[in-house]
């Protein structure tokens, strides 16, 4: 076992340790809810970067037809919708205890989100309909890179641009003055440790595919 | 929308607030319990999610570690 996968444990430990412990100020509405960010957050910075490590190898594969990149986009894409979903529940949940609804179709980027996920979801769908290992790569690496190219659009541009009730609406930065400082302290090692972590799942799912594969072939 | 408000959903605080007593006699208790029950009882938050981020990473690490051992085992088997 590789030694950074200790560094991820420690690190995410003291992660999500820290943002139970340091002190937050005072937040009309939020309150401890402050700290889901620290959580909520993550699970949105570890999709992207799953979809993008996903994006590459779906590349790759068109470039060159090898099994291993296939493996390697698919299994990306399907930790990526993993992530997501808990992006998704767990947004749902700190919205009813702030916003006062599990869900509201009049928030932009609560719905672009779930769009996006079910545009993944087509991706595993379309992989589903092939039985020939060739053809199904090689289509769903054209679909993979026509659904990467939605994401930037479903969830920084288009939400930016309308009123939402989540922080960078209107065309304002999504961390602005309004948002307390100390935050970020724990912020941005937690998408440091989520993303870390989320490779590490992710690893694992390659491997476990590859030994399919070649249980397939042998 | 939601027409449950906050404190229609919450029945518990008055239906046993004066049967529980979880956190009663916390003072003569241990320096653990008296840790635990102080500052509203977030730490009670922090045991539970750690219990299950620690318990979540014991297992990674022994798929990852099975994992392991099925790569070893098709490369014994290739090479024999």
């Amino acid at each position: 076992m590789k030694a950074w996968k200790y560094v991820v444990a420690v690190w995410m430990t003291i992660v999500i340790t820290a943002g139970f412990l340091i002190h937050i100020p005072e937040i009309p509405i939020l309150e401890q809810t402050a700290r889901n960010i620290f959580f909520h957050v993550p699970m949105w910075m570890t999709m992207f970067t799953l979809f993008v490590i996903s994006f590459w190898y779906s590349i790759k594969y068109l470039n060159e037809p090898a099994d291993i990149f296939d493996v390697k986009a698919s299994s990306a894409a399907a930790v990526g919708v993993t992530f997501g979903v808990c992006g998704l529940l767990t947004g749902s949940l700190w919205a009813r205890f702030t916003w006062g609804s599990w869900w509201t179709f009049a928030e932009p980027k609560m719905n672009l989100a779930a769009l996006a996920l079910m545009i993944y979801v087509a991706y595993f769908v379309l992989r589903s309909a092939f039985d020939d290992r060739q053809k199904r790569a090689k289509l769903s690496a054209v679909y993979n890179i026509f659904a990467v190219t939605t994401i930037p659009f479903l969830l920084y541009v288009v939400p930016r641009q309308l009123t939402s009730l989540h922080p960078g609406a209107d065309g304002n930065p999504a961390f602005s003055e309004i948002t307390a400082d100390v935050l970020r302290w724990i912020l941005y090692p937690a998408f440091i440790g989520f993303i870390a972590l989320g490779y590490w799942i992710y690893e694992i799912y390659v491997r476990y595919n590859k030994v399919k594969l070649e249980i397939e072939n042998s | 929308m939601q027409e449950d408000s906050l404190a229609a959903v919450d029945t518990l605080t008055q239906a046993y607030s004066d049967q529980w007593s979880g956190t009663s006699g916390a003072e003569e208790a241990g320096a653990f319990v008296q840790f635990m029950s102080s500052n509203e009882l977030i730490y009670v938050v922090l045991g539970v999610s750690l219990i299950i981020w620690l318990v979540l990473l014991v297992f990674l690490f022994r798929v990852d570690k099975k994992v392991a051992k099925l790569e070893d085992q098709i490369k014994t088997d290739k090479e024999v």
